[in-house]
């Protein structure tokens, strides 16, 4: 694995970061759906909104590991608007990995271009979280298709999603080999937004719960119908893939809170000296850069793990779990650092206090990425 | 459903197919040592891989997936926490007639292991 990035990745990085600078960062506090929709456009000129869409589908056609430098360039700048884009990757992957070539040019060039826009994932269901035996969501076949029924919950982009992926069982609910992905575009009769949730952190994404109601949805749109058992299959994959990304995610924000606390530090005098020049302080840093370092790397080798096809079940979830527990440790020693500027509501470090504490919940809880690895030792 | 019980299932299609780890290893592709963490259940199979699996042994891949039926097992000690998570799972799906079967099943279990039988 060769970690020096070629000159095509530094220029991408670069070119993000130029965009999020001018018009993700300085309006990513501000948290309205008018500025939302600014930065979103942004984004879609960049055609950022899901960066492995292959370039005959419109896309970027970025391997994983350039998408994870994206996605830490814009959580950098907007972990909401990362977790939009984190989420529109996770809704196309299982097109992408098993999708006939109808799926993907019917549904991918809607995530494209200067007038693309974002895609949801729904699995998590009230009863049914980390329980993938509980999902209730039903698909009932009919002559030319299925009838889907049931409510997805805490759904990233619900309300603005182009198409949701959207898994549900068609027969003998409670059996894993029952699930399917079905790819319902998000104006289909029968789809609605039941609430959009205030959440805590990861403002500007827009999480909430919706209802599926008799969702008519026609064969071709379901990923492999036939054959039962790959739904599971491809769920897990998709997980996998979206781990890595979370690796990402928290590293971006880890990052703004390092750099927030790197630039307090060295103008804030206390004691005649400014607080970096103590000892207790710097060290703090240095830990932070160390950990930050750490979490990049296990991510970018996830990330290159699945752009050889290797074996990467266990790096994702071990990059997820790293990655995530060290952003919530490095935004709270940032906060720590800025004293009680830290702590008032709306500054930027306390809103990535909260922004980190989301990534221990999503794509599965870190005691699922423990299971998961432990049971792989 | 974990990739132990994966594993189990590859392991004893494997078996009535015929075939040795390394001959089932060389038709996926794969080494022989990469098989074998399959079949233990510490390395997670994705779709495409296990499709290819699937066609070579003749089983659909929901054969894979499901959760094993007691007479698949092959002689591993089995997890008695998991078991009674998978048994309160399927419980949860019976109708009060149901359960009262079970539970008369469950009483003439404890009755016969108790030695009147
Ligand atoms: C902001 C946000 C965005 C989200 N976006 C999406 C989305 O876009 N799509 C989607 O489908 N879902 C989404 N989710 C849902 C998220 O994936 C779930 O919250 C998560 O999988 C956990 O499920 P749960 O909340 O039902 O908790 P539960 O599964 O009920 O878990 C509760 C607690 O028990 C622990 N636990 C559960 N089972 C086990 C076990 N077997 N072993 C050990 N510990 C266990 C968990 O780790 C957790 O600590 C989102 C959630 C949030 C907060």
């Amino acid at each position: 694995m060769d970690l020096s990035l070629t000159r095509e990745q530094q220029e991408l990085i670069k070119s993000v970061q130029e965009m999020a600078n001018r018009d993700i960062k300085p309006f990513a506090l501000k948290g309205s759906s008018k500025y939302k929709e600014k930065m979103l456009l942004a984004m879609a000129r960049m055609n950022l909104l899901c960066p492995t869409v292959p370039q005959e589908y419109g896309g970027l056609g970025l391997d994983l590991f350039s998408t994870a430098l994206v996605v830490e360039e814009l959580a950098a700048a907007s972990p909401g608007m990362a977790a939009i884009v984190a989420a529109t990757l996770h809704a196309a992957e299982p097109i992408l990995l098993a999708g006939t070539e109808q799926q993907k040019s019917e549904f991918l060039p809607l995530l494209t271009g200067a007038h693309g826009g974002s895609a949801a994932f729904a699995l998590t269901e009230s009863a049914g979280g980390s329980d993938l035996n509980n999902i209730a969501s039903y698909a009932e076949a009919v002559p030319d298709g299925y009838l889907l029924n049931g409510s997805k919950d805490y759904m990233i982009n619900a309300g603005m999603a182009r198409f949701i992926s959207v898994v549900a069982a068609i027969d003998n609910r409670g059996k894993k080999s029952s699930l399917r992905i079905f790819l319902v575009p998000g104006s289909a009769a029968g789809i609605v937004t039941e609430e959009i949730y205030q959440t805590s952190g990861i403002n500007l994404t827009s999480v909430g719960r919706v209802k599926f109601d008799d969702v008519h949805i026609m064969d071709q749109q379901v990923v492999k119908s036939r054959e039962a058992g790959s739904g599971y299959l491809l769920l897990t994959q998709t997980f996998d893939v979206g781990r890595a990304l979370v690796g990402a995610l928290a590293v971006g924000i880890a990052r703004a809170a390092l750099e927030q606390a790197l630039d307090f530090a060295d103008n804030r005098l206390q004691s005649g000296t400014p607080i970096k020049k103590h000892q207790a302080v710097a060290f703090t840093l240095a830990d932070m850069a160390t950990d930050i370092e750490m979490a990049r790397l296990m991510t970018w080798k996830a990330c290159w793990l699945i752009d050889q096809g290797g074996d990467y079940s266990v790096a994702s979830a071990m990059a997820k779990l790293a990655s995530s527990s060290m952003a919530q440790r490095v935004t709270c020693s940032a906060a720590d650092i800025l004293g009680a500027r830290g702590y008032l509501h709306g500054t930027l470090i306390e809103q990535l206090v909260r922004d980190a504490r989301v990534l221990s919940t999503i794509e599965g809880t870190n005691h699922i990425q423990r299971l998961l690895i432990s049971s792989q030792l | 459903m974990s990739f132990r019980d994966i594993g189990i299932k590859i392991q004893s299609a494997r078996e009535e197919k015929g075939l040795s780890q390394e001959q089932l290893a060389r038709l996926i592709g794969c080494s022989q040592s990469a098989l074998s963490n399959y079949e233990k259940g510490k390395r997670r199979l994705y779709l495409s891989q296990l499709e290819k699996m699937a066609e070579i042994l003749d089983k659909p891949l929901e054969y894979f997936v499901e959760t094993l039926g007691h007479n698949q097992h092959p002689p591993v000690v089995p997890d008695r926490n998991q078991s009674f998570v998978e048994i309160m799972n399927q419980l949860n799906r019976l109708t009060d007639e149901d359960i009262s079967e079970v539970m008369n099943y469950v009483r003439y279990l404890e009755w016969k292991r108790s030695g009147r039988a």
